[in-house]
């Protein structure tokens, strides 16, 4: 059961990085793999302010604002300095990895003893729920645990409901036009390439709040965590997706977070089985390769299918 | 009022492929004149509406809307002048976006956009109003994505989008080209429609003949760059179909000549 609630928790934590990678790679159809540096960046800002005895609000929101300016500056380098998308992430990434040494100092910042939100989470939960352990249809919950997964339902609720509101105003919907017709939207007076800036910092504020989250739920920051969240997003995606369809963005976002949960799920599951966790970023390539071939390999057998069918009704 | 001034632009200039594609061009378009562009392929016409809409920058001249120099200004700057519909029925709309959304975005061209709702309650209404004036049964199908609709449906809305706040300049660069006849008819007359509603500075690139003669009070011929006919008032109301293809085959004998006489020349100099 802790191993189904830590899934839970762990895949709402990830749905924020999901969540960026919708905006980056479907709303601006922009191949942004600045994830990877950025999600660590959250983590190593608000890491090192938390060690510094800085409010977790505040150190969790210096992170969130910390993945803003490195998103930007990859949309400024695609934008401006017309850049390749992929090479301006790959510049911003590869830079970030020594960046992210230099704030934390070292490769590894444990947050053992510092007050973080996941400790706020354990405190509400402990007066919500008193401190006995539960009882849920028969499993036996840790309070701690159990007061993580409701602190990150309201969060990731939350943040979803802001996300939604602001793709309807009008900054946000001419971001989305931005990414659907950028011809279209420039004719109608909105810098496109300002458009493209502000949405790559919005989606990887995203991912680095869910690496700030998620160094305070495992306790640590490390240099070495985000490498591969750009797949790990993606996948969460394209699961969301085959769930619930893309026709609306508010059907997109559920499906986002859905599918990172899924995805969680299923990875906790496959290592219970026997999985070994080094093989971990292997399977999920080969899944988010496989994802994207399937429905043409499914359209083209299909095609065969009629076409066989035909001649045989001919013949 | 539209001044283009001895405007030049060459493309891929200095290599083989270079292309002088306006060649001092001077165009006065007064208020609320309907201004027809032809020529033939290549003339200059689809580059001198892209010049004015700040596609690219021109080499030389200046071009000016209401007295404002806007030659160095960025395309989405100009756009609070201007209004445009393009060729492609795909260029004007964002397809996954719905009918409501894509005229709401057009209904703040060129206005600083914040984090205000975007489909507020009595703009939806005004849209539908509109939109029930096409006569196309849209008004009901507001939220539909406009990648749901057919060509002319679209250039139909982009028309709406681009004139919903009353531009300095109405920019339409072969709209219907891409349409087929009915829809194109459609198109041309909701065009006529608005422009004379609106008394709209417009420019017009057509390919129609039969649209170049109906259309507009003004119509000018391109050809390699340059303007090189100029109809007003009495002479072009009097313009027929027939006339214009008379006018086109003139032109297409003197390029002949011309070229004869420089082989000629050829043949004696060199």
């Amino acid at each position: 059961m802790s191993l189904l609630i830590g899934a839970l928790t762990l895949g709402l934590i990830f749905s924020l990085i999901a969540l960026g990678v919708l905006i980056s790679f479907r709303i601006f159809s922009f191949p942004d793999i600045t994830a990877d540096g950025s999600s660590t960046l959250g983590a190593a800002v608000a890491a090192i302010l938390l060690v510094h005895q800085i409010h977790p609000v505040l150190a969790t929101a210096a992170g969130f604002g910390g993945g803003f300016l490195a998103g930007a500056l990859t949309g400024t380098l695609a934008t401006k300095f017309r850049i390749n998308g992929l090479l301006s992430g790959i510049l911003v990434m590869t830079g970030l990895y020594s960046v992210n040494l230099r704030i934390m100092g070292r490769s590894n910042v444990s947050l053992l003893g510092a007050s973080t939100l996941a400790n706020s989470a354990e405190r509400a939960g402990g007066r919500l729920m008193g401190s006995t352990v539960l009882n849920v249809m028969g499993w036996e919950v840790a309070p701690r645990e159990a007061s993580m997964l409701l602190a990150s339902i309201v969060f990731i609720l939350a943040a979803g409901c802001v996300i939604y509101v602001f793709f309807q105003t009008n900054l946000g919907t001419a971001m989305r036009a931005t990414g659907d017709n950028a011809q279209m939207v420039r004719a109608l007076g909105v810098d496109d390439d300002n458009m493209i800036i502000l949405g790559l910092g919005v989606s990887n504020a995203l991912v680095a709040l869910g690496g700030a989250l998620l160094a305070q739920y495992q306790g640590f920051a490390d240099v070495q965590m985000g490498i591969g969240m750009v797949v790990w997003g993606l996948a969460s995606v394209i699961i969301g997706e085959a769930l619930v369809g893309t026709r609306s963005l508010g059907l997109s976002i559920t499906g986002a977070v859905m599918g990172s949960v899924l995805f969680r799920l299923l990875v906790a599951i496959a290592l219970r089985l026997g999985l070994n966790p080094n093989d971990l970023k292997l399977a999920t390539a080969v899944f988010v390769f496989l994802a994207l071939i399937t429905p043409a390999l499914l359209e083209r057998m299909g095609t065969l299918r009629q076409k066989s069918s035909a001649e045989t009704s001919h013949a | 009022m539209l001044e283009i001034a001895r405007v030049s632009k060459t493309f891929n200039a200095g290599t083989p492929n270079e292309m002088r594609a306006l060649r001092g061009v001077e165009l006065k378009v007064q208020d609320g004149s309907f201004v027809i562009v032809i020529g033939t392929n290549g003339s200059g016409k689809s580059t001198l509406l892209n010049a004015v809409a700040g596609s690219f920058f021109v080499d030389s001249g200046k071009i000016k809307v209401d007295g404002s120099d806007i030659t160095r200004w960025a395309e989405c700057s100009r756009a609070k002048f201007i209004g445009r519909v393009f060729q492609n029925p795909f260029s004007g709309t964002a397809a996954s976006m719905s009918i409501a959304e894509n005229l709401a975005l057009a209904a703040h061209r060129g206005r600083r956009r914040g984090l205000g709702w975007l489909l507020r309650g009595n703009l939806l209404r005004e849209m539908r109003e509109q939109v029930r004036e096409l006569n196309m049964g849209l008004e009901d199908r507001m939220k539909n994505a406009i990648g749901s609709l057919s060509g002319g449906q679209r250039q139909a809305l982009t028309l709406l989008m681009a004139t919903w706040l009353r531009p300095q300049v109405l920019l339409l660069d072969e709209h219907t080209a891409a349409l087929d006849p009915k829809s194109a008819d459609q198109v041309i007359a909701l065009t006529d429609k608005i422009v004379k509603r609106d008394k709209l500075t417009t420019l017009m690139v057509t390919h129609s003949m039969q649209q170049a003669a109906s259309l507009g009070d003004r119509l000018v011929m391109m050809h390699g760059g340059q303007l090189i006919q100029d109809l007003q008032g009495a002479e072009k109301r009097r313009l027929r179909p027939d006339d214009l293809m008379a006018r086109f085959e003139e032109v297409r004998r003197a390029e002949l000549l011309d070229e004869n006489a420089a082989a000629m020349l050829k043949r004696m100099y060199v």
